[in-house]
């Protein structure tokens, strides 16, 4: 199948000197939510701008659903909501839409109908004719979404979409990715809040100082990069927990443990592999055995966060 | 999915525009401040003209015809001067700071459009204010005096001006990033071309060599308030030396402030005097000006290898070639060479006393 973003050593300097993106090949699959991780100033924005076609790459080849990038292309496959958005205060919301829709030539009856069915979409027809100003900031990042869609694009760029919402607009926003997905749209995005990452993305690349780093489906990125497991226990009775910590620490598959800061009955265990479920079970009866009274044990494998703050950091080091 | 993308029937920007132009109490404050200000002007003047006939002077209806006219055209022009680069100043420093900008970048709409529409909605509203004007303007009819050629003059004029104005408001926008630094550049250039020549032609004889010359008249060209006061001035059919041209019903003759305005209209010549027509270099002035700095703010605006040349170019030089073309051909219509100053004119010679011989001493 046709890979909806294709990026082959894409390079580009500002000012010939400040290397924004050092030959980052990037691939994201028709049809999949893309998260685009990495910290300030690692090229994120730069790449969703070159493939916005609001930049243009110093070397290096863009192909958008086999297409080869030009400003035309762009402008008629890609739909871009930039990180800082701004709003026409002055426009009520279908206004701010047919503007929009306008510029992309839609009009009469096809105009009216694209704007009637955005609205729908993003649950705005409610508030059709306020002013944009009176709209919150969750109203007003779906409405900046909804104008990334007025063309029918099949491909979305969002530059940090969930920035500054509350919960329950970050849980709206959620549900209107996967709705855009299951519409067949391949949406790329650039986020900081992980987590939010983790649950709504089939795929995640982490670019670090131009580069990236890895890329690809999360479940497999993240066993790509398993270097061990970590497992958290609470012991029942404060007396067992120096038996308990004599007991993991002469274990061979435990690397270390020890009590958590802030509660001394819970213990965690880093383990020097990733254990299956057996291990895990063999670990706890030990335990239950030698009288410890094991009251919690859960095994959990490195989140988002810990694999990008861990990916990130070993970049850093080698790069300072 | 999207296979094609059409070019917008209608401006986008403009219907922008036209939605949001009067929305908010700023637009009716500025047009109630300007028909304020004609109304006041009106007043003031014919209250000018009663008090001269009150003196004893021979004031017909066509001189305060005349003088309203020419009271209210400057009164506009001085309007169109100051509000045209304000409106316009924002136009791109304000897409922006709204953060807007690369939106705008992200669809078919291409700068130049942005700027068309920009400054097509600016003149809309002056178009508004001019409109609106026309019941005060009106009351020349009642005194009459005043040439349809005058007329068309000054509608040209002050159309020209807006879109010089509003030009060099889209000039600056696309220049600076932000608003404000737009806003004071813009209104350095209207005082560079506004202030500045009418304070050297004022000083032009005191320091010229020898002194007391008249300033040149291309000093004046890119004035608009010279413009129309050189439009507006109605010059004698025949000179009668006994009578005075100027006639002290002309405000802008007169009265100090005002009369600054006009300085380096008039010649004096000895077959009498002889008006300047700058207004013509300033038409032409403005329509070159115009396409320049749109040329300018047309590359400006682009986000990134600004200078690139583009097919838009062409049709930049072509209006630009033509304006220049124009010019050139007909020079000697616009290019203003002035008479001479009489004082400065060389004298007859003096015939040298005719030497007496001395008689013969018997």
């Amino acid at each position: 199948m046709t890979l909806a973003i294709e990026t082959i050593d894409l390079t580009h300097r500002y000012n010939k000197k400040l290397v924004a993106l050092d030959r980052l090949n990037l691939r994201v699959e028709q049809g999949c939510i893309y998260g685009f991780i990495g910290p300030n100033g690692a090229g994120k924005t730069t790449t969703l701008r070159i493939l916005a076609g609001l930049l243009s790459p110093t070397k290096g080849e863009v192909r958008l659903l086999g297409e080869r990038l030009t400003t035309r292309a762009a402008q008629r496959l890609v739909g871009y909501m930039p990180d800082f958005f701004g709003v026409y205060d002055d426009l009520r919301v279908w206004e701010y839409l047919d503007f929009f829709a306008r510029c992309y030539g839609l009009r009469g009856a096809r105009l009216r109908q694209v704007v009637d069915e955005l609205l729908d979409l993003v649950d705005l027809a409610g508030k059709r004719d306020a002013f944009v100003q009176t709209l919150s900031r969750g109203m007003q990042q779906r409405l900046c979404l909804a104008h990334a869609l007025v063309h029918d694009p099949p491909v979305l760029l969002l530059d940090e979409p969930a920035s500054g919402l509350d919960p329950r607009a970050r849980v709206e926003l959620r549900e209107l990715l996967r709705t855009l997905r299951d519409m067949g749209k391949t949406i790329m995005l650039s986020s900081h809040i992980l987590s939010e990452l983790a649950e709504v993305c089939d795929a995640i690349g982490i670019i670090d100082h131009g580069r990236m780093i890895i890329s690809g489906p999360l479940a497999e990125v993240q066993q790509q990069l398993a270097t061990g497991a970590r497992a958290r226990l609470r012991i029942a009775r404060e007396s067992d927990v120096v038996l308990a910590l004599a007991l993991l620490q002469r274990h061979p598959l435990v690397s270390a443990a020890g009590a958590a800061a802030a509660d001394p009955r819970a213990l965690i265990i880093d383990f020097s592999e990733a254990l299956n479920e057996e291990q895990c079970a063999a670990i706890l009866a030990e335990l239950v055995n030698a009288g410890v009274a094991v009251s919690e044990f859960s095994a959990r494998s490195e989140n988002l966060e810990e694999l990008f703050l861990r990916l990130t950091a070993n970049t850093g080091q080698a790069n300072g | 999915m999207a296979t094609h993308i059409r070019r917008p029937l209608l401006n986008p920007i403009l219907v922008r525009e036209a939605r949001t132009r009067m929305r908010g109490f700023r637009p009716y404050l500025i047009l109630t401040v300007f028909l304020l200000l004609l109304i006041l002007s009106t007043f003031g003047i014919y209250q000018y003209m009663v008090f001269q006939a009150r003196t004893g002077m021979v004031v017909l209806s066509s001189h305060i015809g005349q003088a309203l006219f020419k009271g209210l055209a400057f009164t506009e022009m001085l309007f169109i001067v100051l509000v045209a680069p304000i409106l316009t100043s924002g136009a791109i420093s304000g897409e922006r700071e709204r953060l807007t900008y690369d939106m705008l970048l992200a669809t078919p709409l291409k700068p130049g459009q942005m700027l068309a529409g920009k400054l097509i909605g600016a003149l809309s509203y002056l178009l508004l204010l001019i409109v609106a004007s026309i019941p005060v303007f009106s009351t020349v009819l009642i005194f009459g005096g005043v040439e349809l050629r005058t007329l068309i003059w000054v509608v040209l004029l002050l159309g020209s001006a807006a879109l010089f104005f509003g030009t060099i408001g889209l000039f600056c926008s696309s220049l600076f990033g932000r608003t404000t630094p737009a806003t004071i550049a813009s209104y350095t250039l209207v005082l560079i071309v506004c202030g500045v020549p009418l304070l050297v032609a004022s000083i032009w004889p005191q320091f010229s060599n020898p002194m007391g010359q008249s300033p040149p008249p291309w000093l004046l060209y890119l004035n608009p308030f010279s413009a129309i006061v050189a439009v507006t001035t109605v010059t004698p059919a025949t000179f009668q030396p006994d009578m005075p041209f100027f006639s002290v019903n002309d405000p802008f003759m007169v009265v100090p402030f005002l009369s600054q305005f006009s300085v380096g209209i008039i010649r004096y010549a000895p077959e009498g005097p002889v008006l300047m027509p700058v207004y013509r270099a300033t038409l032409l002035g403005f329509w070159l000006g115009t396409f320049v700095l749109l040329w300018f703010s047309s590359h400006l605006a682009l986000p990134a290898r600004r200078w690139r040349p583009r097919w838009s170019d062409l049709g930049f030089v072509a209006a630009v070639g033509a304006i220049a073309l124009l010019m050139w051909v007909r020079i000697d219509w616009w290019w203003i060479v002035p008479p001479v100053d009489p004082w400065l004119m060389p004298m007859e010679p003096m015939p040298m006393p005719v030497p007496i011989d001395p008689a013969p001493v018997p």
